[in-house]
């Protein structure tokens, strides 16, 4: 990927969309870190990863495809910034949007080898239109 | 429950082993097509004999830190970089200290310092602001 590609992405917005995060989903998350089960449809704090994504109407998957990732080891995890306006449940119908909001390119001084900083945020809103949540995602793209 | 003031340091909360097998229902729930996370051939290539942990599972041990001690619906804010991988079979451990206290829209809430180690390495760093309890806090 070009140089001028890659600042082309920035304000490209996803297609955006609604999710609802159903019991068995939420369930097998929490199941998945080791906690108890919340209870009172409380959704694990870490589904701001995967339900903006899927929400915003892409994937993991069209993520990398976007950035130009490929092979093992091309993508690593600079940091989140997750904010939480209200808890997240189950069973509600959330509206989400986001888009690509900055990118940068490195090159290392000793090897000379590209990487670029792939920084996308997505907002989670409630039925009433209300904020409900805001993600800010930083990945690290190995050329 | 004793006082909520700067310098507190909030109870740890353990990892014992990361498990693959989490790992593998994580990556489906995900859609995480990245199979670092679950192909033992993929990491080879890297140098590594074990697979890669999601980022978002190690964050969740923090979180599930915070929640233990605050509740389910403490959460206002999770913000941390990753600073080296984790794998299959760590154990992790999840620390932090309140930094600041601060009322703001009716509720107490509490900034902290925390981070996930392996022994004695920092795996993940950053900051988190929590609800807590007024009738605890300072």
């Amino acid at each position: 990927m070009s140089d001028a590609d890659l600042h082309a992405l920035v304000g490209h917005r996803f297609p955006g969309g609604t999710r609802t995060i159903e019991h068995w989903e939420n369930w097998l998350l929490t199941d998945c870190t080791g906690a108890d089960q919340l209870g009172d449809d409380l959704v694990h704090p870490i589904a701001l990863f995967h339900v903006p994504i899927q929400g915003a109407g892409t994937s993991i998957a069209d993520l990398f495809e976007l950035c130009g990732a490929q092979g093992a080891g091309s993508v690593g995890l600079d940091g989140y910034d997750w904010e939480y306006f209200a808890p997240l449940r189950e069973g509600v119908e959330y509206r989400v949007e986001g888009s690509v909001t900055e990118v940068e390119r490195t090159v290392s001084d000793q090897t000379g080898r590209i990487a670029d900083r792939f920084v996308y945020a997505i907002e989670m809103t409630d039925p009433d239109g209300v904020l409900t949540a805001r993600i800010t995602n930083h990945w690290r793209i190995r050329r | 429950m004793s006082a909520i003031e700067v310098g507190t340091a909030i109870p740890s909360w353990t990892m014992e082993r990361v498990d693959p097998q989490r790992m593998k229902t994580m990556a489906a729930i995900l859609r995480d097509p990245y199979e670092v996370h679950w192909d033992h051939e993929a990491v080879r290539p890297l140098g590594f004999d074990r697979v890669i942990n999601q980022g978002p599972l190690n964050l969740s041990y923090v979180a599930n830190m915070l929640m233990a001690w605050q509740g389910a619906s403490c959460i206002r804010r999770l913000n941390v970089r990753f600073t080296t991988p984790v794998f299959e079979g760590d154990q992790l451990v999840a620390r932090g200290t309140v930094t600041g206290l601060e009322q703001v829209d009716g509720e107490l809430r509490a900034t902290c310092d925390v981070h996930l180690d392996r022994g004695d390495e920092a795996v993940l760093v950053g900051t988190s602001i929590i609800v807590v309890d007024e009738a605890v806090s300072q």
